[in-house]
């Protein structure tokens, strides 16, 4: 049966050649380490946020009086309704954890230097509309939680001069967060983005596919240090298959992301969903204590700290772009970070920097 | 190219940056938790911008004021003795329905426009019938407290029945045998109360357990307040089996969060597992 199938399948797409050339004839270096499959597991973290939502999407209301009543209905009774909003909630965030570490590790293994300049444009890109995602979906349930965090995120656009109101009104709505807002955020997050992230996705893989996995700086060879005059796939002849032996790590480290979805939903479930996340959405009752999500807390802090706002969201922009466009400015022919003491110090504030803000953000 | 590009970008950006709209923090905060878009704020009462002057939190109102449960409940000074909280020129009008301090044998009525069901039983009680005979007492304010200090409102409870303080009316044989009536009931209540309390920080929305309880402890207490053993006798049972039907479905809401802690960590070990098995696989042949 399997062998008819695969026949009928050989004649008319060349199945084998197809899976020689990407599968078992597609070799990776010999070194590659389990940071390499951060991307695949960010991949499946999208895949569970897809069809996790599309249930979700099936049963959800998207109007300020049915929203949160929707939402809590999801969880008591449609049956299994809570488990696949556990999936989506939890995954969210462990995806942006799992992005992060893919984009930090690639910056760490300087990954992203020539001639990857493109992929990585695409995958910081990716990581700003994972962002997007979360701002536009946290809204949704039409909390307590959700409508002041999205009242003090939407807010942050008004620091800009002239424009910034215009801007907070262009992604609210109206005035204040309301029923608008909500209507925005939803096509946002299950129309607007989706296509767009797929077309980056697409892009990114075309070009991790086209130009060939990097080796790790670590490692005992680097091809990137040839003169880079003409595109050349990177083969790794030298290597092994893609497949058996790195398609197994990949699917290790997303059973890992898996488990540690399963273990929080088990173990902490209200992590991200705390007795605010519980309560209907109230414009007329302004919580004591209003924040955003984790991920947002370093900016909001930094934007608390800073006495002339607009110098502080515009320092937050400009370390963006620098963020996104850093293989154009790093020209720096060393790969390896631990041979750049001045690099490699600057990441390290940063990071002690963003984890600091991050925990006194959440005071 | 590129990279000076955006370099001289960066530059341009930082320098209109530093240029522009000089704020403060203050600015920040205010701008952006106090805007329209924020919500309607409350907006200060012009209450307590004048009562507030006292200077000290025993003479301060407002300060009292939020010790009590009607703070906690959003329940205002205007809300209970009238006037326009937000017309300070009027505040203190009785145009505006304001009251001022209501005199003793005027306070059923101030609390009965809430608490209506209770007002009804109160009336007809032998407390009620005592402070209409003497316009002095007992009213509300005797056994429930005002924003006075040391006997502000709080939540009704089945301790503010004590013999300290009915024995500085009547003697405590009464109130004991009323108390002795209640306390299935309240006990059941105090339970539910903390059963639900467990829910919420679960993660459950308990809106309609809140309200059936609400209405069922609301019920029960405004039968309390005729002062009547009897009559809250004969009605325990019904109160009761209302409380077991909640606390069945509380029960019901526990064993589903018990299935689902157990689905879960099943889908866990599930995972884990086919991630060991994936270990156990042979790894890529050494040179």
């Amino acid at each position: 049966m399997s062998k008819g199938i695969r026949d009928w399948l050989e004649m008319r797409i060349g199945l084998d050649d197809l899976v020689k050339t990407n599968l078992t004839g597609s070799m990776v270096p010999k070194n590659v380490n389990l940071f390499y499959t951060l991307g695949f597991v960010s991949l499946v973290g999208y895949a569970i946020q897809v069809l996790s939502g599309i249930v979700l999407m099936i049963y959800y209301i998207p109007h300020p009086d049915h929203a949160f009543r929707s939402v809590q209905d999801i969880m008591s009774k449609v049956p299994y309704g809570w488990l696949f909003r556990q999936i989506h909630v939890v995954g969210s965030n462990l995806l942006v954890i799992a992005a992060f570490m893919h984009m930090i590790t690639i910056f760490f293994m300087g990954n992203y230097k020539k001639p990857r300049e493109m992929t990585w444009l695409g995958g910081a890109v990716m990581l700003i509309f994972t962002l997007a995602f979360c701002l536009s979906g946290y809204l949704l349930p039409w909390s307590q939680l959700s409508y002041w965090a999205t009242t003090v995120v939407t807010s942050m656009p008004t620091a800009f001069p002239i424009v910034g109101d215009f801007l907070a009104h262009v992604l609210r709505g109206t005035e204040h967060v309301s029923g608008a807002t909500l209507s925005r955020f939803f096509a946002l997050h299950v129309s607007i983005l989706p296509p767009l992230f797929l077309l980056f996705m697409a892009v990114h893989f075309l070009l991790v596919r086209r130009i060939g996995i990097s080796s790790t700086p670590f490692g005992k060879s680097d091809e990137e240090s040839r003169a880079w005059d003409r595109y050349q796939k990177k083969r790794h002849t030298d290597g092994y298959p893609y497949y058996p032996y790195f398609f197994q790590k990949q699917m290790f480290m997303a059973l890992v992301y898996i488990s540690v979805m399963f273990a929080i939903i088990t173990f902490a479930p209200t992590l991200f969903l705390p007795v605010e996340a519980n309560t209907p959405a109230d414009p007329l009752k302004t919580p004591a204590l209003i924040r955003p999500e984790w991920y947002f807390l370093a900016p909001y802090q930094m934007l608390k700290l800073i006495p002339n706002k607009f110098l502080g969201i515009s320092i937050q922009i400009i370390l963006v772009s620098i963020f996104i466009v850093w293989p154009f400015l790093d020209t720096h022919k060393e790969k390896n970070i631990l041979k750049r003491p001045v690099l490699r110090g600057v990441f390290i504030a940063l990071m002690c920097l963003w984890v600091l803000l991050m925990f006194w953000g959440m005071k | 190219m590129i990279r000076k590009l955006i370099l001289y970008s960066c530059i341009l950006f930082a320098a209109f940056a530093a240029v522009v709209h000089a704020g403060y923090r203050e600015d920040f905060e205010r701008e952006f938790l106090t805007k329209p878009w924020a919500g309607e704020q409350v907006e200060e009462s012009s209450c307590i911008g004048c009562h507030s002057f006292k200077p000290t939190a025993d003479e301060n109102v407002p300060v009292q004021w939020k010790m009590t449960v009607h703070y906690e409940n959003n329940v205002s000074c205007h809300d209970c003795h009238g006037g326009d909280p937000k017309d300070a020129s009027m505040a203190m009008s009785h145009q505006r329905g304001f009251i001022g301090v209501p005199k003793p044998a005027d306070i059923p009525d101030l609390c009965g426009k809430c608490h209506i069901g209770i007002l009804k039983h109160f009336l007809e009680s032998g407390h009620g019938k005592a402070l209409k005979a003497s316009r002095n007492g007992p009213s509300c304010v005797t056994c429930h407290g005002s924003h006075k200090k040391g006997n502000y409102i709080q939540k009704a409870h089945i301790d503010i029945i004590n013999e300290q303080l009915c024995s500085q009316c009547h003697s405590y044989d009464r109130a004991r045998e009323m108390k002795q009536a209640l306390f299935v009931v309240e006990k059941k209540i105090q339970e539910i109360e903390g059963g639900i309390d467990s829910l919420r920080k679960s993660g459950v929305f308990v809106d309609e357990e809140e309200r059936t309880l609400f209405s069922t402890h609301a019920e029960f207490r405004a039968l309390f307040h005729s002062v009547d053993v009897t009559l809250v006798k004969n009605n325990t049972d019904l109160f009761s089996q209302r409380l077991i039907v909640l606390e069945q479905k509380m029960r019901e809401t526990f064993s589903e969060l018990q299935f689902r802690r157990n689905f879960s960590a099943f889908l866990m070990l599930l995972f884990a597992g086919m991630g060991i098995i994936l270990l156990l696989l042979p790894k890529p042949p050494k040179e």
